[in-house]
């Protein structure tokens, strides 16, 4: 986690297990540093080193991967991101460690940092429809129904014979879509009733008082009105087959009874 | 007419999306040349090709969910599409109106084929079964059986006797239209094949797939006649010329390459798309290619005749 201090520590950036390896080799060299006389390959001897650390990298990572996928699957979510994270920094172009840490964040509400972890999944693997899937989840998570709703359709595009991808997640994604799109109309409605009544069109003329007009134009007030508090009183829902009605609100309170069941889970994917 | 191969035009920014689908259809009547394009913006849009350049004529709007593929009937009048939104839809290229709308039921419709007499187009689905609906009745007519897994991709030979499929798991099948019979079943690839086109003369069928492999095999005698390789990821699309002498594929490692059918080599590699090449499709004189992806552009090849 972060630290609340106003001067940041030192090295904070740094893995910790790095700063030892690298205090450790330090040592090393020292004790067996070259007397002034002989000669050393330096150009020969770093590229031996960074080969050496390369390998050393992706061994470690995929170690401090698997600690990852286990600290998470017995709920111990931060410290799965702490050693996820510090994989990353060893292997910071390995797709895996971000969808994974993304699941993880999406677990723990961290919405936001959600999102951005897929979309590194997504950017190192575009072809990866899992990738697709968890950032979808984490954007619908965000509120972006939107970019959820295009996620899931890359996914489906990328392996359309995944049932799940289909019957959970865009169905899903798709009528929170159609259902946001539908609300938003009926704010505009409700706003030009509103508008209406305070500008009525009727009043905008001068009457002769004595006539029928009048008796007219404050029925047609009247009648609008009664239109805007009914539109307040309704409300937008989406019955089983995806059709948009308006209902009184309070007359149908069961609607959340359709939500899929969000399955939270962890799993080390594609290896 | 030109004699080596090179791009002739682009049209940036097709599209608000992707593109995941194109067809290049010829008017009997006009001789006009039109092309399609389907987008995951849920939008198709018809393009005039004339005078070597792209103009908009329709932007067909109806789907509700993004475009997977398009196909141009062989006289060049209509069109139909399917879209994740399970619809397949049959529009007039003249007026640019919907004429049909077939609810193909959740997830049941991928990518389609008209039949070479235009009567019927032909989908993918599910359950492995292939679904042939009446164009004029707007209804599923039969199916065909593969007893397989979904199905990607479909293509009617020329001559109108066979019908082959290529499965998400590899498998590919070649149905006698005739007696709807299950002739073949291949085992061609361990991955998806998202493409397959036979050649004009219906001998050999061409499948592409996630392996990053082309085959070829003779369909009469069902053998492998060969296996190409020269695309780094999966090959996404594939289509032969009206000559018979070429064939084109594309492929998510950005490039359009062309291949020579006799030779079976690889004779020019298109590499001017940013992002993955969904489709490729020539044009009714073997002159043209187009192709289109994710970079939302759609380019024209010129070929040597």
């Amino acid at each position: 986690m972060a630290s609340f201090g106003w001067k940041r520590k030192v090295g904070e950036k740094v893995s910790k297990s790095a700063v030892q390896q690298f205090k450790a080799e330090a040592e090393k060299t020292e004790d067996a540093g070259p007397g002034p006389g002989n000669e050393v390959d330096w150009l020969h001897a770093i590229k031996r080193r960074r080969d050496i650390l390369l390998e050393d990298c992706a061994a470690k990572s995929q170690r401090l991967k698997d600690e990852g996928a286990v600290l998470a699957e017995h709920g111990r979510h931060w410290e799965a991101i702490k050693k996820l994270d510090e994989a990353i920094q060893l292997t910071p172009d390995n797709p895996l460690l971000y969808e994974m840490k993304s699941q993880v964040l999406t677990i723990l509400q961290e919405v936001f940092p959600a999102v951005k972890a897929a979309e590194m999944a997504v950017k190192f693997r575009p072809l990866w429809w899992e990738g697709w899937q968890t950032l979808g989840r984490a954007q619908l998570n965000l509120g972006e129904v939107d970019l959820a709703v295009r996620s899931f359709q890359v996914a489906i595009h990328l392996c359309p014979s995944e049932r799940t991808l289909w019957q959970e997640d865009l169905e899903w994604a798709w009528r929170l879509q159609k259902q946001h799109l539908a609300t938003k109309e009926k704010t505009r409605q409700e706003e030009e009733a509103k508008e209406q009544i305070l500008h009525a069109p009727e009043l905008e003329r001068d009457y002769d008082f004595e006539s029928d007009e009048v008796l007219a134009a404050c029925v047609a007030v009247a009648e609008r009105q009664t239109r805007y508090e009914e539109l307040k009183r309704t409300a937008v829902v989406i019955d089983a087959e995806g059709n948009i009605r308006n209902v009184l609100a309070g007359e149908e309170g069961s609607e959340d009874a359709a939500t899929p069941l969000q399955e939270q889970f962890v799993k080390v994917r594609g290896l | 007419m030109s004699t080596q191969y090179s791009i002739l035009f682009k049209q940036e920014h097709a599209h608000d999306d992707a593109i995941w689908t194109a067809a290049w259809g010829k008017s009997e009547s006009d001789g006009s040349e039109t092309i399609i394009t389907g987008s995951l913006d849920d939008m198709v849009k018809v393009w005039k090709w004339s005078d070597e350049k792209l103009e908009l004529q329709w932007t067909l709007e109806g789907h509700q969910l993004g475009v997977v593929s398009v196909d141009i009937s062989h006289n060049g009048s209509i069109a139909a599409s399917s879209s994740l939104d399970a619809h397949i839809r049959v529009w007039d290229l003249d007026s640019g109106k919907q004429i049909k709308s077939m609810d193909a039921g959740p997830v049941d419709a991928w990518s389609l084929a008209f039949s070479p007499d235009s009567k019927h187009i032909a989908t993918g689905s599910h359950h492995g079964k292939v679904n042939i609906f009446g164009v004029d009745s707007g209804k599923k007519e039969y199916s065909l059986d593969t007893r397989g897994k979904f199905i990607l991709s479909i293509a009617y030979s020329p001559d109108g006797k066979y019908l082959a499929s290529g499965a998400i798991d590899g498998i590919i099948n070649i149905f006698d239209i005739a007696t709807g019979k299950l002739l073949h079943t291949l085992e061609g690839h361990a991955m998806p094949i998202r493409s397959l086109t036979f050649s004009p003369d219906s001998q050999l069928l061409v499948t592409a797939s996630d392996d990053g492999y082309i085959k070829i095999y003779d369909v009469q005698h069902a053998n492998l006649a060969a296996t190409l390789s020269g695309h780094g990821s999966w090959v996404l699309n594939v289509a032969f010329s009206p000559d018979n002498t070429h064939f084109v594929s594309s492929s998510s490692d950005k490039s359009v390459k062309v291949w020579d059918a006799g030779s079976r080599a690889c004779i020019n590699t298109f590499f001017d798309h940013q992002d993955q090449v969904w489709s490729v499709k020539y044009n009714s004189k073997g002159s043209k290619i187009i192709s289109a992806g994710d970079d939302r552009s759609i380019h024209i090849y010129d070929c040597p005749m």
